[in-house]
């Protein structure tokens, strides 16, 4: 019994040991525990960040001296943060939500969020919790590191935001957009301000409002369309003496008591006015941007770091948004041209036979702009005669990058025909493809109105032909009369002679050859006269141009008489003979020779020479000359003469002598004028001998 | 009788030819001339009592001649012909003292009527 009650007495005193050691080490933990929360304590203060520890309930349990000094605030204050502005309130319901499921989960956290300052500026801030367990894993507090990231999330957010306005400016936004989006962007940057762009019309030169989104019309609308003056205001000087100006307070700055912007800022409750100017690539001044506070304000390094990055991104949308306008502006002046000149344009690249047409060639071809343009479905719409000449087109077009130039016919639809006029310009790229670059004009129109000159012309020939038979009549009557005198002279002599005793037979022989040679000339007289009005066509015969010549001068002799004008004729003995229409060269003669006298009809003070004249040309030519001593002609006017209805004679149609050019030209020939070096002037045309065939 | 010496005035061959030869059956002393200078030149300036002178011709027209002949106060009876009916012609010589104006062609008795009418009013 008493070993059993020493045993139990000395495992009860074993225990006690136990227990005071226990107690004892309990002690020394506990004191160790509270040691190293001093210590932590310290480190926590002395941390170069801002700490903060929580329950783990999430209460704030404490913060160190650096989270005191940033908010301003006692930690009773900061305990209260879940319902206060210590964390902004865009970010404090997710703050809440994020450290309620780590409490939860147990989980550490990490947040950016944005923390109120003493001054009341929030900064942006990583806040990281960890949380600290003990030996069982029970997390007995929470650790929080906040690192200010202020200075890196402004960055993104200032990339982020130049970002979004190049990708704008990129997508070819409307400028007005581009710059209100801009003026936003500086306003949720750099806070508490307004932002404007100013564009200037240099023309006036005004300012015209390019954005200015967060202020009133009655403070934007009195801006637009001020001219652009140093004395205006801020903007004014800043655009014209290319430099930032920088009013941080209107209301007190001497300099600008006058300006036209101080009274309506100050009514707008404005104090500061920042302006920059916006430059073009090569230095001229786009607009200003400007940045108005409702305090006196001048700007930090970081606002104008961001000034300068947004002027700079301003430029280029400015810029782009002009130069778009150019090129869109010219783009609908090319199809407005196109379509006006009836040209469409073309690129074929050969190898790959792609072809791509402007709009005004699908309407050449009335193709539908949706179908894609191949070499079969353009021979479908080429004139059937002139599909050869198409074929041959494009082989002569794949073998080398020569420039050509054809025309050829389409066939429409509807049975109509278009004449077309093509050229192209072949160039070789890089990769040594061919590659055409050309142009399609419709010259329908022209084709149909120069075959209506052609057959105006023709008829005018004639007309004026008849009209010179009013003038001529005249002539014909001197050029038949004069025989038939001769005819009723001779016969009458005739008669005489035989009537005599005894009858004078050998006279009146003589007198009846005489009255039938008299009788040939008048004959021939009417042949002329018959060949020259009749109308015709052009017919081609190898003629003598010398005695064509001596017809018409015979022709207009009486009528130069009459006009008192001296005629005197070189015709060349060895002309070679020319192919041409006897009639028609005859009238281009006879114009010439009337135009000559008529230039005289004033001449008194000398003689009325006139000089007809043929020769040889060089180059298998014949030439005939025309001069007279009439009044001649502006040589300034040279040009004009051979033009329809132009004319120097006061009852002149002006028809002659265009309608002589058109005779000339349809025989391969040339008709001009010259001023003599004396009085009057010299018209002549030279045309081709006739071809010599030795067959 | 002695016959009256008539002078022809024309540039055209045929009439110097034709006419001359009618006037000698009509029974006149003919010369011909085949411009208003070799009239004036000539002799015959004189004598000629009647002037049968063409209108038209190159270097002195006939009523150029016609102005000629009353500047120098040779006064001939002058029987116009032409080949032109140009009444403002006409008119201007009739005016300035011609027997007549003979449009061509005219018949031997409009000549002879005119030549005779001069003769006798010289």
């Amino acid at each position: 019994m008493e070993t059993s009650l020493a045993s139990v007495v000395d495992e009860l005193s074993q225990l006690r040991d136990q227990l005071d050691n226990e107690v004892a080490k309990g002690k020394r933990v506990e004191a160790a525990l509270l040691e190293s929360e001093r210590e932590s304590r310290l480190i926590v203060d002395r941390i170069p960040g801002l700490v903060a520890t929580l329950t783990p309930a999430g209460e704030v349990e404490g913060v160190n001296n650096q989270v005191l000094e940033y908010c301003g605030r006692t930690l009773e204050e900061l305990k209260q943060w879940g319902t206060s502005d210590t964390v902004h309130p865009e970010d404090l319901p997710r703050v809440i939500e994020v450290i309620t499921q780590s409490m939860a989960s147990g989980d550490p956290h990490e947040i950016e969020e944005r923390i109120r300052r003493f001054d009341g500026a929030y900064r942006w801030f990583q806040v990281r919790g960890l949380p600290l367990r003990d030996a069982t894993g029970r997390i007995v507090r929470w650790y929080v590191l906040l690192t200010d990231i202020d200075a890196r999330k402004r960055a993104e957010a200032q990339l982020a935001g130049e970002k979004r306005l190049l990708e704008m400016v990129a997508s070819s936004c409307p400028l007005t957009d581009v710059l209100t989006a801009l003026c936003t962007f500086v306003e949720v940057i750099s806070a508490d301000c307004h932002c404007g762009v100013y564009l200037i019309d240099w023309s006036g030169p005004r300012f015209r409002n390019g954005a200015v989104p967060s202020l009133p019309a009655t403070f934007n609308d009195p801006i637009d369309g001020l001219p652009v003056r140093r004395e205006i205001g801020p903007c004014g000087q800043a655009a014209l003496l290319k430099q930032q100006v920088i009013v941080t307070d209107l209301e007190t700055d001497p300099l600008w008591q006058e300006s036209a912007i101080r009274p309506l800022a100050l009514a707008h409750g404005i104090r500061s006015h920042w302006s920059t100017p916006i430059y073009a690539r090569d230095g001229r001044v786009l607009g200003t941007f400007a940045i108005f506070h409702r305090e006196p304000a001048s700007p930090t390094q970081i606002q104008q770091d961001l000034i300068a990055q947004v002027t700079h991104i301003a430029s280029i949308a400015i810029e782009r948004a002009s130069s778009e306008a150019a090129l869109k502006r010219s783009e609908a002046f090319l199809g407005e041209a196109q379509h006006l000149s009836r040209v469409g344009s073309f690129a074929w690249r050969v190898a790959k036979n792609d072809i791509t047409w402007s709009e005004q060639l699908y309407r050449i071809f009335e193709f539908d702009p949706q179908v894609p343009v191949t070499l079969d479905l353009i021979g479908t719409r080429v004139h059937p005669e002139d599909l050869t000449l198409l074929h041959d087109m494009i082989a002569r077009a794949r073998s080398a990058a020569s420039d050509f130039e054809y025309e050829h016919r389409l066939l429409m639809p509807d049975g109509s025909v278009k004449h077309l006029h093509l050229i192209a310009h072949g160039t070789k790229n890089e990769s040594g493809e061919v590659e055409y670059i050309g142009a399609t004009q419709d010259v329908t129109q022209r084709r149909l109105a120069e075959e209506a000159l052609d057959k105006a012309r023709s008829e005018l020939a004639h007309v004026t032909r008849v009209m010179s038979l009013g003038a001529l009549t005249a002539s014909i009557a001197h050029e038949v009369n004069q025989p038939l005198s001769g005819i009723i002279t001779n016969a009458s002599t005739c008669l005489r002679m035989l009537d005599a005793d005894p009858p004078n037979v050998d006279g009146a022989r003589e007198t009846a050859k005489r009255t039938i040679r008299d009788g040939n000339r008048a004959a021939d007289v009417v042949t002329r006269l018959r060949a020259l009005f009749s109308k015709k066509e052009l017919t081609l015969e190898s003629l003598d141009l010398n005695q064509a010549a001596r017809e018409v001068i015979a022709l207009s002799s009486s009528e130069l008489q009459r006009n008192r004008v001296v005629l005197q004729a070189e015709l060349a003995d060895d002309l070679p003979p020319v192919k041409g229409d006897r009639v028609q060269l005859q009238q281009v003669i006879l114009n010439l020779l009337r135009n000559a006298s008529d230039a005289m009809v004033a001449v008194d003070d000398r003689p009325r020479q006139l000089m007809i004249r043929t020769e040889r040309d060089p180059g298998e030519r014949v030439r005939l000359t025309v001069k007279d001593a009439g009044e001649g002609f502006d040589f300034r006017t040279v040009d004009k003469l051979f033009e329809a209805f132009y004319t120097t004679k006061p009852s002149g149609m002006g028809i002659g002598l265009s309608v002589s050019r058109s005779i000339i030209e349809s025989h391969h020939g040339r008709i001009w004028a010259e001023p003599n070096d004396g009085p009057g002037a010299t018209f002549a045309f030279a045309i081709p001998c006739a071809v010599m065939r030795t067959v | 009788m002695i016959r009256s010496l008539v002078a022809v005035v024309d540039d055209d061959e045929s009439v110097r030819e034709s006419l001359p030869d009618l006037l000698r059956e009509l029974g006149f002393e003919v010369q011909a001339f085949s411009s208003a200078d070799a009239f004036l030149a000539s002799a015959f300036l004189d004598d000629a009592e009647c002037l049968i002178l063409d209108v038209a011709m190159p270097g002195m027209s006939g009523p150029a001649l016609q102005h000629e002949l009353l500047r120098r106060r040779r006064r001939i009876p002058i029987v116009f012909i032409t080949a032109h009916a140009d009444e403002n012609i006409r008119a201007q010589v009739l005016e300035a003292g011609a027997v007549a104006c003979l449009l061509k062609p005219f018949t031997e008795a409009a000549l002879l009527d005119a030549v005779m009418k001069g003769l006798r009013n010289p």
